[in-house]
């Protein structure tokens, strides 16, 4: 038995050190000094802490940050308005047309903006609204929803309809009920959605880089893309401003995790 | 269920044609209070082209208080499908700075350059330009940046080899290779046939050996001087393990980047270089010279320009005429090409840069523009056929023949001219 | 509605999911329509378009002598990522449902790759595998197992292994979760029964456990098969699908193709969603979804 928990850990921490490794890569990378990137040794001779500051001064990855903030934290928002009521509707009732509605989520799901740029390019200049923020965030929003109605219906399900109508017996409104019996109890599936939709637009790449051209109004992952320059690689720029794109989420995830799983559970015995 | 799915489908539709409908192009007509200004980006990540613009706007403007010029810099990755996208949904700009403009040539959407500059500017141009700049006996093109190559050497590790001069043909390139090979060099001589630049390194060994991608008016991509050039290169310099490992797949920014790392002992070189260790490897040690051809070095290198071109709209062509005096004076050329270590397209300013000790390193790469050699640029067949060149060209050097695949890019251009008819 | 007359509800769905509808129409949609459209255009590399060329842009697409080549690729890339996760997100699903020290911990850097874009990941991968000064080059070598580093992603051979290793790295974190989270569905008295009929652990788990799996197992493959074959940047990142077109998947020649004709990129894109819903499709039926589903 204890052999046995040795052994679980060991291996799970061998685990969790492969996860590790290539970002403690990451990180040595961005402390390189410039004349080092193409040296072999897995330290380098010093650490160039500056590396961190010039990244920062030298670009502008503090506007690319805010962007990424804003679309990110947006259209999540937008997702979680949007699809909460559809999926509350969807999984307490049989209406017209739900089939179909199901069905459009999940060819949503099929679809990447990847293959659809030519077409969101000319969407949006029709909008006027090439070069803005805001395109970022509808279509972060528009792609991230199929996900979020999909676990949020599961997770809905899962709620018995009798704790909402023993509130509106107890003289709650529909609504009350809903606020305060089924809002609550769906948090984890919420959480899993918000998690979902929140890192998906905070790495999304392809889409900004083709509508959004000026440098202080592209997210962080197209700011850092220009690290990799026409005539040289800036190697510890790119991981340094990578690392200030990770940090933040990696800490976000960490303090909901547990909420993760039982939000996903929903969605899995769906 | 599937009626439930064309149901949705349907709804969708409809909801977007209604918004489509209500959405008008209202900026794609003549309004010449304000002029559209697209242009690559040259920095790598440090806003510098911007900067660069932005000055030049305010030079412009200081003159024509009443002209608004609105600017946007591009990523060279996306710039052409991006101007395509712009092109497709009659957004067109009215100034593009970019690397080639044939296509839009074939399309009729360009002003022919007597019509947006003045004589004077004109005929400042350096004239070696002027064929790549022409399409049918009219100039659309108006060239705004240059650059040669020439040989980059690290003399650090000549020394170590016991090499004191350059190689001058193939068979030294060769000899000197294997000696920095014996002396622990890792990679001797940088190739670069990664799909990002192959089509300009490939045009190197060509010239080398006495071909070209074209003769007269037809593809020759596949000549026999072509095809001995390729097989040189892949028997004595790839197969013999002289070059860094599958050069078929390596891009240039890499080889560069290890080239400043000092582990390439040699490589073909763009002005830009010398910016580059300038500002962050002042200790590298290093020489240039002509790049060694088949029998001796080259005296016609390939050349590679860089476009600005006007755009046809109601009511433009004054504001673009007076932006494109401005932008091509001498004092903002000037400076373009000095910031970026490029060479210039006017005499004025190569007049100017000769005469600077301080372009002491450039001038070589600068001597070589009258005597440069371009890509078919004023073709449109060779916008299509130059992604497939740099696409496949790698594979001659790894598992496909050198013939094989310049046979099958002979194709491409075959068809792509067919095709651009 | 007729069943739920008792209350009022004269707005039917619409309040209720008419938003989700519009946000998908307009935005998704939209851009879809426009995507089959520019497949029957001919349109000009400068953009113009010269109106409908019919079937042209398909037939130029299936003419290409690199298509079925990468269409293979595609298939292994999917298949293999695919399968490779999830064998693996079981093992580790199992390992993390453990209790052990430092559970928590471990978890965390679990999700690392999830919450890394896949593009900066791709990117580590690439400097880690160089041939002169890659770390793990550098530690094969140290460890004697290689006597130089070797140029991985410079031959199909080695560099699509990598890939795919890559793709199942950045794709097990949610398939592990999901997996997880299936898990904590199974009821503790299952497992009761079981050791008290003196099943092995083994045994157990192949004919209680993975049974008990099957709907969050649907879920993750569907999922995955969606991401994998959509995915772009790995590939791009890693290799460009170079040498010529050897590391390609449809997706990165998409791309590619749209350089030089957008009609026929456009083609490609209707094609590889037509992939997509056939392999979706196929896999459900496979697994006899139906049969279980409301």
């Amino acid at each position: 038995m204890t052999l046995k928990k040795v052994l679980i850990t060991c291996t799970a921490w061998l685990v969790a050190l492969i996860f590790v490794l290539p970002y403690a890569q990451m990180f040595l990378g961005a402390l390189r000094p410039s004349d080092e990137l193409t040296d072999a040794g897995y330290l380098p001779s010093r650490f160039e802490w500056s590396n961190f500051i010039n990244v920062w001064k030298d670009s502008a990855l503090g506007d690319n940050l805010q962007v990424s903030l804003m679309v990110a934290g947006l259209s999540t928002l937008l997702v979680v308005v949007v699809a909460l009521p559809a999926a509350y509707y969807t999984a307490r009732r049989r209406y017209r047309g739900r089939g179909a509605f199901l069905l459009l989520v999940l060819a949503t799901q099929m679809f990447q903006p990847t293959a659809l740029l030519v077409g969101l390019y000319r969407e949006f200049h029709t909008f006027g609204m090439l070069n803005e923020i805001w395109a970022l965030v509808l279509v972060n929003a528009a792609f991230n929803l199929a996900f979020a109605v999909w676990i949020l219906t599961a997770y809905f399900s899962s709620i018995p309809v009798e704790l909402e109508e023993a509130a509106m017996i107890d003289g709650a409104s529909r609504l009350g009920a809903l606020r305060r019996v089924t809002l609550p109890l769906a948090m984890p599936g919420i959480v899993t959605a918000v998690i979902f939709a929140f890192i998906t637009a905070w790495n999304e790449f392809v889409v900004a880089l083709a509508l959004i051209t000026t440098p202080e109004k592209q997210p962080l992952t197209v700011g850092i893309d220009s690290f990799l320059g026409e005539y040289e690689v800036q190697w510890q720029y790119l991981f340094a401003g990578s690392l200030v794109a990770i940090v933040p989420v990696v800490i976000l995830f960490a303090f909901i995790e547990k909420h993760v799983v039982s939000g996903l559970t929903a969605g899995s015995v769906k | 269920m599937k009626r439930h799915l064309t149901a949705a489908v349907a709804i969708g539709l409809a909801t977007a044609m209604t918004l489509t409908a209500c959405g008008g192009d209202d900026d794609s007509g003549g309004d010449n209070k304000s002029i559209k200004l697209v242009v690559a980006d040259y920095g790598s990540g440090d806003g510098s082209t911007k900067k660069y613009w932005d000055g030049v706007i305010a030079n412009f403007n200081a003159v024509n208080p009443g002209i608004k010029v609105d600017l946007q810099v591009i990523n060279w990755d996306d710039i052409d499908s991006q101007v395509a996208t712009m092109v497709q949904n009659d957004q067109l700009p009215d100034i593009l700075q970019t690397g080639g403009y044939a296509d839009k040539v074939a399309d009729d959407l360009l002003y022919p350059v007597e019509e947006v500059m003045s004589d004077a500017t004109r005929a400042d141009f350096i004239e070696s330009f002027l064929p790549a700049a022409t399409v049918k006996g009219k100039q659309y093109g108006i060239p705004f940046t240059s650059s040669t190559r020439q040989l980059i050497y690290n003399k650090d590790l000549f020394a170590k080899a016991g090499l004191t001069a350059p190689p001058k043909t193939w068979d030294e390139l060769k000899s000197h290779a294997e000696k920095l090979k014996a002396a622990g060099v890792a990679t001797p001589f940088g190739l670069p046939l990664g799909k990002e630049e192959a089509q300009g390194e490939f045009m190197n060994w060509m010239l080398g050996n006495g071909g070209g991608y074209k003769t007269g008016d037809k593809y020759t991509v596949n000549s026999a001087a072509n095809i001995e050039a390729l097989t040189w290169v892949n028997d004595n310099l790839v197969k013999t393990n002289l070059t860094e490992p599958n050069p078929g797949t390596k891009n240039r920014k890499d080889v560069y980047t290890e080239f400043y790392g000092g582990s390439v002992g040699m490589v073909n070189s763009n002005p830009t270089m010398l910016t580059q260790i300038k500002a962050k490897y002042p200790n590298l040690n290093f020489g240039t010279a002509p790049i060694p051809g088949k029998t001796g070095p080259l005296a016609e290198t390939l050349g590679v320009c860089d476009w600005m071109m006007a755009f046809k709209k109601n009511g433009n062509k004054d504001a673009i005429k007076a932006f494109l005096d401005v932008a091509f004076n001498t004092e903002n050329s000037l400076k373009f090409q000095q910031e970026n270590s490029f060479a210039p397209v006017t005499k004025s300013v190569m007049a100017k840069m000769v005469a600077d000790p301080a372009n002491a390193q450039l001038k070589p790469y600068i001597d070589l523009l009258p005597k440069a050699k371009f890509y078919p640029l004023n073709d449109t067949a060779w916008d299509v056929l130059s992604p497939k060149i740099k696409e496949q060209l790698g594979l001659a050097v790894s598992g496909k023949t050198p013939k094989e695949v310049l046979d099958q890019l002979q194709k491409e251009a075959e068809t792509a001219v067919q095709q651009q008819k | 509605m007729r069943k739920t007359s008792g209350r009022r509800r004269s707005l039917g769905p619409l309040p209720w999911i008419g938003p989700a509808v519009l946000l998908i129409a307009l935005i998704v949609l939209w851009p879809v329509v426009e995507m089959v459209r520019s497949s029957f255009l001919r349109i000009r590399r400068s953009g113009v378009v010269r109106g409908y060329n019919g079937t042209d842009n398909y037939e130029r697409l299936f003419d290409e002598p690199d298509f079925g080549q990468v269409l293979w690729n595609t298939a292994v890339w999917v298949v293999s990522v695919v399968g490779i996760t999830i064998v693996l997100s079981l093992a580790l699903a199992q390992l993390f449902n453990q209790h052990f020290p430092g559970r928590r911990v471990t978890r965390w850097a679990l999700i690392i790759p999830w919450a890394a874009s896949v593009f900066m990941t791709a990117i580590v991968f690439r400097w880690m595998l160089h041939h002169g000064y890659g770390a793990i080059n550098t530690l094969l070598v140290d460890l004697h197992i290689l006597d130089e580093g070797r140029d991985w992603l410079g031959e199909p051979s080695t560099a699509f292994p990598w890939m795919i290793a890559v793709g199942v790295f950045v794709s097990l974190p949610f398939t592990t979760y999901t997996l997880l989270a299936g898990l904590q569905t199974i009821p503790g008295e299952v497992y009761e029964a079981a050791r008290m009929d003196g099943a092995s652990p083994w045994r157990t788990y192949l004919s209680i456990t993975l049974p008990l799996l099957r709907p969050a197992v649907l879920v993750a493959v569907v999922i995955n098969l969606i991401n994998v074959f959509n995915s772009f940047p790995i590939i791009w990142a890693m290799t460009g699908g170079g040498p010529g077109y050897e590391t390609d998947t449809t997706t990165t020649y998409m791309y590619k193709l749209k350089v030089a004709d957008i009609g026929e990129s456009a083609a490609l894109s209707v094609v590889n969603f037509g992939l997509v819903i056939v392999l979706v499709v196929v896999y459900l039926r496979v697994s006899r979804w139906n049969r279980e589903a409301d």
